[in-house]
């Protein structure tokens, strides 16, 4: 028995065996199909080892029908489906209408919120420039250390000028 | 007219030939149309044609009783929602399969669950009982036998890959032409044909395990000599 499983079908031909064991085969396929097989073992050991599936596997029933049943129990479902949508599309128009209003809120908030933060920021810049102006030497206005207090203090500035230019 | 009911018939009254002197193809084509105009009872028509199929399609993938009925639903509710999208250039009921399969694995992959796996073995009795009818060639008589047939089967099935299973009861036990799956798994006939030849040889080799656990198998056999 075990030689018999020792070869395989040549695999050009399985296409033909798989008709020949379903009993779909005819014709010039048949014709082919038998030549082949009287020079060839290995085909039909391999035919003839697969020849019990079809009834092995015919053996058990096929799925058996839901019934009439089923049919309506999709169609009832079919129809709460429906109902939730045209539920849904009484209140869509409310419901984009609120979306829509939400995000023009949410447009608008930012808008104030950029809007604020930028007058913040320029006030800022404001307020920095004015300190940092506080902070400069005057150049222009005389030293009020080199200011003479007194008329003697003009004579001895006078006096120091005229020595210095000799 | 005798699968059409009267108010579907009536409803068909718009569509220019009247649906009893239609082909099944010419028929199924009207429903469809007038399922995609609203007509609701058409769509009811088209799941009552189709239900067994779509039913066993999805237990070939899932093999759980309690989710196919589930899946099954969700499957036709897609095709109501979608179905003045399909534009009628390919049969109803291979858009519809295909819908079926992808719903399926939609679900495995979203419950994170593999397709039924049998983790008991099989008793010494229920090997015997069913080489016994095989070798045979009788029916099986009364429900019992027929429900331990089934899970004799479906132990010996689970141990091919997925595929291989999935061909194997659409094609033997669903009657699904090999057409039809070629359109439903997006493959080629012939691919489809060779696939499901090497998916019986592989089913014997866990027969025959099974039923004579002391014999080389073919693909044992295979190995050894590829070894040596």
């Amino acid at each position: 028995m075990n030689r018999d499983y020792k070869t395989s079908a040549c695999s050009e031909f399985e296409a033909l065996l798989e008709d020949s064991v379903s009993g779909e085969i005819g014709g010039q396929d048949a014709v082919r199909l038998s030549q082949h097989l009287k020079g060839c073992a290995g085909c039909r050991e391999a035919l003839e080892y697969v020849a019990l599936t079809p009834r092995l596997l015919r053996l058990a029933e096929p799925s058996a029908d839901p019934g009439p049943g089923f049919a309506r129990d999709v169609m009832a479902r079919i129809r709460s489906d429906k109902d939730i949508r045209a539920e849904k599309s009484f209140w869509q128009p409310l419901v984009s209408m609120g979306w829509r209003f939400a995000a023009t809120a949410t447009l608008a908030l930012a808008l104030l919120v950029a809007y604020d933060s930028t007058s913040h920021v320029q006030q800022g810049v404001a307020g920095t420039l004015a300190l940092e102006a506080a902070h400069i030497p005057d150049v222009f206005s005389p030293d009020p250390a080199r200011v003479p207090a007194s008329r003697d203090e003009v004579l001895m500035m006078v006096a120091e000028n005229e020595h210095g230019n000799r | 007219m005798p699968d059409v009911p009267k108010n579907v018939a009536a409803s068909a009254s718009s569509v220019a030939i009247p649906l009893a002197r239609r082909t099944k193809g010419e028929e199924e084509r009207a429903l469809v149309r007038l399922a995609q105009n609203g007509t609701e009872a058409a769509f009811e028509e088209l799941i009552r044609r189709h239900q067994q199929r779509v039913f066993a399609l999805v237990g070939s993938i899932l093999r759980r009783r309690e989710d196919v009925e589930d899946v099954a639903q969700q499957v036709f509710l897609k095709v109501f929602v979608s179905i003045k999208r399909f534009d009628l250039r390919s049969a109803f009921s291979t858009w519809l399969y295909k819908i079926t399969v992808n719903e399926c694995w939609d679900y495995l992959r979203k419950k994170k669950v593999r397709p039924l796996v049998y983790e008991a073995d099989l008793s010494e009795e229920q090997v015997s009982r069913l080489d016994g009818i095989v070798s045979a060639d009788r029916p099986v008589t009364g429900a019992s036998e027929q429900a331990e047939v089934k899970e004799t089967l479906d132990w010996l099935l689970e141990k091919l890959p997925e595929q291989d299973q999935q061909l194997l009861i659409l094609k033997e036990m669903e009657g699904f032409s090999v057409q039809e799956l070629a359109e439903i798994l997006d493959l080629n006939v012939n691919t489809v044909k060779v696939r499901l030849f090497r998916a019986r040889s592989r089913l014997m080799d866990v027969y025959r395990r099974r039923t004579n656990p002391g014999t080389t198998v073919k693909a044992d056999a295979a190995r050894a000599e590829r070894k040596s």
